[in-house]
């Protein structure tokens, strides 16, 4: 086990720092400089004085080498550097965002398992054909959405046409609880259909497996009625293999979490990440895609570990390898 | 005798599965996506002919105009009728997904083969390169790579490519590695034919079908990730325009004239609905495994 837990840590450290090298590799490859956008280059002719002078001062004229080893060495302290375009430390801009993603991740995380798993259990439970067939089509279509129709489907119903929720911005939990939680409303739900979708896939072909298994039929050959059988031993044991699902769902997440931001003109992570892409800020974009990676690699870890703790058979095949 | 037996069996092989193919259209919900697909391509390929107006006859008279007999769809910011631009628009988002699948299956099934043909180290690394970039989710890929290679169509499309060759490296790995343990590769191996004439008389042919319909769901996921990434502002450019882009610009009116970025927005829905029903039918059809 030890040796198991030991492994899956090193290879993680391991594609942490291949993702690093990764994305500042590429990055580099940007033609132009982003100091030219900097001092509103293309326009007027750049002063090559203070070309020179915002290069040095951001670090741009040392080597490849030099400058990941300063953004990499500053990352393990907590430093991510300085924005290129607002000079701003990236620290600072990402801890004013990440409240906004926080909650919205949250809320669509919630409203998601909640659109999905009573839904994927309950046509486990029912097996009637007409609403497995609601399911699988809700499922395709929903697969088949991307987040900006839905989003501008849901503002124009209750933004245009009710007028009944905001539709655009974000207010800080902490000052105005109420208000909060009405803003983020469209923009989870948005969110949650793109995650429901996957999470609705997964669950029911697991439950399906499950159900099928030799367990469930002496389940059933006690005498138990159906929804005790589902609720008991097909839901626990469907669940384990639908846990490999979170990473998936963490991706949707920040990737949805993108999409979802820009339609609602919601201040958060992936708006920054958008407007780091227009601004040619790699400083503030390297980061934010290493925290997207950083947070993809250590969440499936996790999950990894947590798999060998719920089912003892990989724990086994673990010490066997 | 050997030979002749050798193509009898690739002949079989091959017939069986254009059957499947024909059997798979019997069912509505498949024939249906293929109608839908079909409609929407003639319908893009043949916009010169059927657009009610030419793509830039500008009329200021009617600037985001609501939906009329004389325009379906409304007109936009400088009074184009927004059928007109869908259907161009289409053949903008079509050419570039079927470019971009083009790509991602040329290359994802020469990275899957060779993977599948050099089992050690190498086969290894390949697919651990695979697993890598399929884990993270593909709109922050794709973000990352405009980033660095810019939004001009010709980057676009490569970039699209990149994103789904891994996918598709990973299924066509395992869709040799099941043809290299049957019969015939023996057979064919045994008698002495060359690896090269072995790939293209018999396990391109005999893998083909999966990697069609895999292309299919390729097809649909580049449609989509292109409308994400021009939505963004961050795709295609204007003047030129994908559904993507019409929603992108219809966005900043959208308070005003909401129909005018959900018409694109629907069509994209449509034909992304349509690609993976049929990509996904094909699959089950074609994949035992999955039926």
């Amino acid at each position: 086990m030890a040796i198991y837990v030991l492994r899956r840590v090193v290879t993680s450290i391991g594609l942490l720092f291949l993702s690093s090298v990764l994305i500042f590799v590429v990055l580099r490859l940007i033609p132009g400089d982003p100091t030219i956008t900097k001092l509103g280059g293309g326009m007027t002719a750049v002063d090559p004085r203070a070309f020179q002078a915002l290069r040095h001062q951001l670090g741009l004229d040392r080597s490849l080498t030099h400058q990941y080893v300063h953004w990499i060495g500053g990352v393990l302290r907590g430093d991510f550097g300085q924005s290129y375009f607002s000079q701003f430390p990236v620290t600072t801009l990402i801890k004013e965002r990440a409240g906004s993603t926080l909650e919205l991740a949250a809320a669509a995380l919630f409203i998601g398992l909640l659109l999905s798993v009573p839904a994927a259990t309950i046509g486990a439970i029912w097996r009637n054909r007409y609403f497995d067939a609601v399911l699988s089509g809700f499922t395709a279509v929903g697969m088949s959405t991307p987040a900006f129709v839905n989003g501008l489907v849901l503002i124009v119903i209750f933004g245009v046409k009710l007028k009944l929720l905001p539709t655009q911005g974000y207010v800080s939990f902490q000052n105005h609880p109420l208000e909060s939680l009405k803003t983020v409303i469209l923009p989870a739900v948005t969110l949650a259909i793109a995650i429901a979708a996957p999470i609705m896939l997964i669950l029911r072909s697991s439950l399906a497996d499950v159900a099928s298994a030799p367990y469930i039929r002496t389940a059933q050959g006690k005498g138990l009625l159906r929804y005790q059988v589902v609720l008991r031993h097909v839901l626990p044991n469907a669940t384990i293999p639908a846990l490999t699902m979170i990473g998936v769902i963490i991706g949707s997440l920040l990737g949805g979490s993108v999409i979802v931001e820009y339609v609602f003109a919601r201040p958060g992570l992936g708006s920054l990440m958008v407007d780091a892409i227009y601004q040619r800020d790699y400083a503030v974009l390297q980061t934010l895609v290493l925290l997207a990676a950083g947070v993809f690699i250590i969440s499936s870890l996790l999950i990894d570990l947590l798999y060998g703790v719920l089912d003892p058979r990989l724990r086994v095949r673990g010490q066997e390898a | 005798m050997t030979a002749t037996a050798l193509s009898a069996e690739g002949i079989t092989r091959r017939g069986r599965r254009g059957e499947t193919v024909l059997r798979v259209l019997r069912r509505p919900t498949a024939a249906l996506a293929a109608i839908v697909v079909f409609l929407i391509l003639a319908g893009a390929i043949a916009a010169p002919l059927i657009a009610p107006y030419p793509p830039s006859q500008f009329d200021y008279t009617h600037l985001f105009a609501s939906p009329s007999w004389a325009h379906p769809f409304g007109t936009d910011e400088l009074g184009r009728d927004l059928v007109t631009r869908v259907l161009y628009g289409g053949r903008t988002s079509l050419e570039m997904a079927a470019l971009a699948t083009l790509i991602a299956m040329v290359f994802g099934s020469i990275w899957g083969f060779a993977a599948a043909f050099k089992k050690g180290w190498i086969g290894e690394v390949l697919m651990r390169i695979a697993d890598l970039t399929l884990g993270m989710p593909v709109i922050l890929l794709g973000l990352v790579l405009v980033a660095a290679f810019g939004s001009s169509i010709f980057s676009l499309v490569v970039i699209l490519g990149i994103l789904f060759s891994p996918a598709t490296a990973r299924l066509a790995r395992s869709a040799l590695l099941s043809e290299l343990e049957s019969d015939y590769y023996l057979a064919a191996t045994s008698v002495g034919a060359s690896p090269w004439r072995i790939v293209f008389e018999q396990l391109l042919p005999n893998t083909m079908p999966v990697l069609l319909a895999r292309g299919s769901i390729v097809a649909a996921d580049a449609i989509f990730i292109e409308a994400s990434l021009s939505f963004l502002g961050l795709g295609v450019q204007p003047p030129k325009a994908s559904w993507g882009t019409l929603l992108h610009v219809g966005y900043a009116d959208l308070y005003s004239s909401y129909w005018y970025p959900l018409f694109p927005g629907l069509i994209i829905v449509i034909a992304v609905l349509a690609l993976n029903t049929l990509g996904d039918n094909l699959q089950r059809a074609l994949d035992p495994s999955r039926r």
